[in-house]
């Protein structure tokens, strides 16, 4: 064999065993507060401001605007380092353990300031004057830097609330009911529209019944000026309307139970009901409750919140819901009755009466709301 | 057998396909090997990631049983304290509540008396509505509850009973703490470090923990987000064994992407929590090893493969040369075997042999036209014999070299053969052909000096061809015949001559 052929076959052979043992090495690696809200092609969302003015939205942004969770105490600085007050409100109920999360909320920002805020916040089970007028007595004779009342019935204790300032009691309304006309109440933190609530929803309610029909209204505590206001806001949309009439008014004292029991019988005596008006919150629970047991064809309008009542939105039972923003009332109550305390009077560190936003919902802002307010929780 | 012979093509030919043969065979075995790396891999890690899941949700149910179980120690812990305590004024409740809350690091501790006020270490309100335990007529044990408070926030209850502890002269029937279900989340998503989705249910599947199970359930019921997902018995087992409160495995795809959660029941609780992998994270570890693997793997391969394509490139081109030389010596040899059988060793000019080479392809190229002028010369050197036997062969052999430098000096553009011992002849071809007249006239002339002076003396005929000749003889003969012509010439004139 040639020299140059054995050289050639040598490096053949060399360059054959490096491919094999790469192949071998491969193989071994691998491996306001402006609510907006969506709206059907019929209706529109209703934001009531201050003022009681009303604003129409044509377009829906997000429900998340109806209620203000993102709060943050303004720049006014306390001139003591602990408060004390003292808070009554109508009914324990969940619309006011809203408000009291907004409180919460504002005492914790205050404590972070360095500012300690304790408080009592105290409702009867049932609506009673009687009973918060008891209480106001007991409050006035300790001392609490201010105390502030959600209203429970205007006639009653409004001239109570006059007594305390007059005695030297500071004293705030707050949440949904203001004191009558000219109390003397410092200030007021909470829904100043609640006669364009009632109007607004009556209004939706007519217009969906084609502005005639049968309605019925239900109220929630006799007395309680929210209650009262939003009612006669109902009335006086229903007049308006020669072929709308109403055929009952009741009151269910902030009970769901109640509320029901109000509508069986509205609806055993009026079958051919068209629609219910609710003022409260407890209402429309009841009334929808009713209205799927009788299979009555009533269109309900009515108020706030209740998860139950959104749920009933979502299902097409309920109408249309106004709710109120809870949390920034709670919230703005604590801070501007810190002002109070510390011997503010209305005027340039807060108004006389501070104005929380109602929002009027429908169907297709119910699941959105559902999470905004209550989560996912099935 | 006929022998095959080995030719460059051939060797070069096998080189290339035979790389390329074992090249394709080394990545066709790299590709599948990786291929059942990587499907024995995927079949291992789907059977330890179900071990792995099972494992995490265990250690996180335990985690959150824990912190329930010390809440609880310490709000007995708490009850204790505030029995020892002699509390007169709600100042003095709220001063307490806030040393247990910092003591025992009990969030939002708060009492509960038979009217359902809550007292807290800052507030104090009516909580029938709030809480959901008080709605209870009768609360005899623990109780724990998920709660979402208004603005969806989600928090975990823990309640005891407090039976016969009175303050300020009040039966107290409660304490609860309630604890940010976010902190909940935080302390076992510290445990994972972001590998694993995981998220607590109620029995119905409602998200207690509003954490995001994977892209898929996201933060859904988890019934909701998994019906059609997966089949209906398959479905209808999970639910069963959430309302039963037991452990289970479900699996599922969703946009080409394996997703397998593991849920186990957290004790006392009547949750569940839930823990699932996305295209398993073990896999995905295992994967990323494998692929650094791979890619050294590859980095090796390539290395090797660009050295193995180096080396055989310069085998190739070793063997191109050594081929070239091989093919070269065997042309210069072929040569000069040629040179030496076409020439005449006496005078270096061109032999019969060569002459006869020439003939035949003249012979061709004049049968086909291809060859317009053309003349030949025949030369014959006189007294050669002569010379031979009076002065020797060497004198001879002289007398035909100076003739043959003669007739090349003359003949300038001819191409000279010796044909015989003392018989040239000259080839002229194209151009060569117009000074023949000349050529011939100037030698002649030369050649009748030396017959004078006993010089060489050459005699030379020529012919030209024309239309007639088919052949390079019918010239030559011509022309031979024309030499011999005057060969009587010069012999008249005194040259020493043999004629035939």
């Amino acid at each position: 064999m040639k020299p140059t052929l054995q050289k050639a076959k040598l490096l053949s052979t060399l360059m054959a065993a490096t491919l094999l043992f790469t192949a071998a090495s491969s193989a071994s690696h691998a491996d306001s507060k402006t609510e907006i809200l969506s709206l059907s092609e019929t209706e529109s969302v209703i934001e009531v401001g201050a003022n009681g003015e009303t604003a129409i939205s044509k377009s829906a942004e997000s429900v998340r605007s109806a209620v203000d969770f993102e709060h943050e105490l303004d720049s006014y600085k306390p001139l003591k380092d602990h408060y004390s007050f003292y808070f009554t409100y109508k009914t324990v109920h969940p619309w006011w353990d809203a408000v009291a999360l907004g409180m919460e909320e504002a005492q914790r920002q205050f404590l972070d300031k360095g500012v300690t805020i304790t408080y009592e916040y105290m409702a009867p089970d049932g609506a009673s004057a009687d009973d918060q007028t008891e209480k106001l007595h007991t409050a006035e004779k300790k001392d609490y830097d201010v105390i502030g009342v959600d209203v429970a019935d205007e006639a009653i204790i409004s001239p109570i609330l006059d007594e305390m300032v007059e005695s030297g009691t500071k004293v705030m309304t707050f949440s949904s009911s203001d004191a009558a006309e000219g109390c003397k109440r410092i200030a007021y933190v909470g829904n100043t529209h609640n006669y364009e609530d009632g109007a607004d929803l009556t209004e939706a309610l007519c217009k969906r019944l084609g502005y005639r029909g049968k309605v019925a209204i239900l109220v929630g505590s006799k007395g309680a000026p929210c209650h009262e206001d939003r009612a006669r806001g109902a009335r006086d949309t229903i007049a308006r309307y020669g072929e709308m009439e109403i055929a009952a008014v009741e009151y269910d004292m902030d009970s769901v139970d109640l509320a029901y029991e109000l509508t069986l019988k509205i609806l055993k005596e009026h079958p051919d009901l068209d629609g219910l008006v609710c003022c409260n919150m407890s209402n429309p629970v009841g009334a929808a409750r009713a209205v799927i047991e009788t299979g009555s064809r009533a269109v309900i309008v009515g108020m706030d919140h209740d998860q139950e009542a959104l749920r009933y939105l979502d299902d097409g039972v309920i109408y249309c819901l106004g709710v109120q923003d809870c949390f920034s009332i709670g919230f703005d109550t604590l801070q501007v009755a810190v002002k109070i305390a510390d011997g503010n009077l209305p005027g340039r560190l807060f108004p006389e009466k501070t104005d929380e936003i109602t929002t009027v919902i429908y169907q297709e802002d119910a699941a959105p709301m559902l999470a905004l307010l209550y989560g996912d929780i099935s | 057998m006929e022998k095959v012979r080995i030719t460059k093509r051939i060797l070069t030919l096998t080189a290339v396909i035979g790389s390329l043969v074992i090249l394709a065979m080394v990545v066709a075995n790299t590709l599948w090997s990786s291929r059942q790396a990587v499907s024995a891999t995927d079949e291992a890690v789907s059977a330890v990631s179900a071990f792995y899941l099972e494992a995490m949700a265990e250690r996180r149910a335990h985690t959150i049983t824990n912190q329930i179980d010390n809440n609880f120690e310490h709000m007995e812990m708490a009850r204790v304290f505030i029995e020892e305590e002699e509390i007169a004024s709600q100042e003095q409740l709220r001063e307490t509540l806030g040393k247990i809350k910092s003591l025992l690091s009990l969030n939002r501790f708060a009492l509960v008396d038979e009217d359902n006020v809550v007292y807290t270490q800052y507030t104090t309100y009516t909580g029938g509505s709030r809480h959901e335990f008080l709605s209870r007529e009768k609360m005899e044990d623990r109780i724990v509850s998920a709660v979402t408070q208004y603005g969806s926030s989600r928090q975990l209850c823990l309640a005891i009973p407090t039976p016969g502890l009175i303050i300020m002269g009040k039966p107290f029937k409660a304490c609860f703490v309630q604890i940010d279900m976010a902190d909940i989340v935080n302390l076992l998503a510290f445990d994972d470090q972001g590998k694993t989705y995981f998220g607590l249910y109620s029995k119905n599947g409602g998200n207690l923990s509003g954490t995001e199970l994977g892209p898929v359930i996201s933060d859904r019921n988890i019934f909701d987000a998994t019906e059609g997902l997966v089949p209906e018995a398959v479905w209808q087992e999970t639910r069963d064994h959430f309302a039963k409160g037991e452990a289970g495995r479900l699996s599922f795809s969703s946009d080409g992407a394996a997703e397998t959660l593991c849920y186990v029941p957290i004790q006392n609780t009547g949750w569940e929590i839930a823990v699932l992998i996305r295209e398993s994270v073990i896999q995905d570890q295992i994967r990323e090893i494998s692929e650094r693997s791979m890619s050294t793997s590859r980095n090796q391969f390539a290395f090797t493969l660009v050295a193995t394509l180096v080396l055989a490139a310069v085998l190739l081109a070793e063997l191109a040369a050594l081929s070239n030389d091989a093919i070269e010596a065997e042309k210069k040899t072929s040569m000069t075997f040629r040179e030496i059988a076409n020439t005449d060793s006496l005078t270096g000019v061109r032999n019969k042999h060569a002459y006869s080479e020439l003939e035949a392809l003249l012979n061709r190229k004049i049968e086909e036209k291809e060859i317009q002028r053309l003349a030949v010369a025949v030369c014959d050197i006189n007294g050669l014999k002569h010379v031979n036997d009076t002065q020797g062969h060497a004198a001879g052999d002289k007398l035909i070299k100076d003739a043959c430098a003669m007739i090349c000096n003359y003949f300038k553009h001819g191409a000279v053969f010796r044909i015989g011992g003392d018989e040239f002849a000259v080839i002229l071809q194209n151009e060569a052909c117009d000074a023949l007249a000349e050529v011939l006239d100037a030698l002649n002339r030369k050649v009748e000096e030396n017959v004078k002076t006993n010089g060489v003396v050459v005699s030379v005929g020529s012919s030209v061809l024309t239309q007639e000749d088919r052949q390079l003889r019918d010239v030559f003969d011509r022309a031979d015949q024309i030499m011999y012509e005057r060969k009587k010439e010069l012999k008249a004139m005194g040259a020493k001559t043999r004629l035939y």
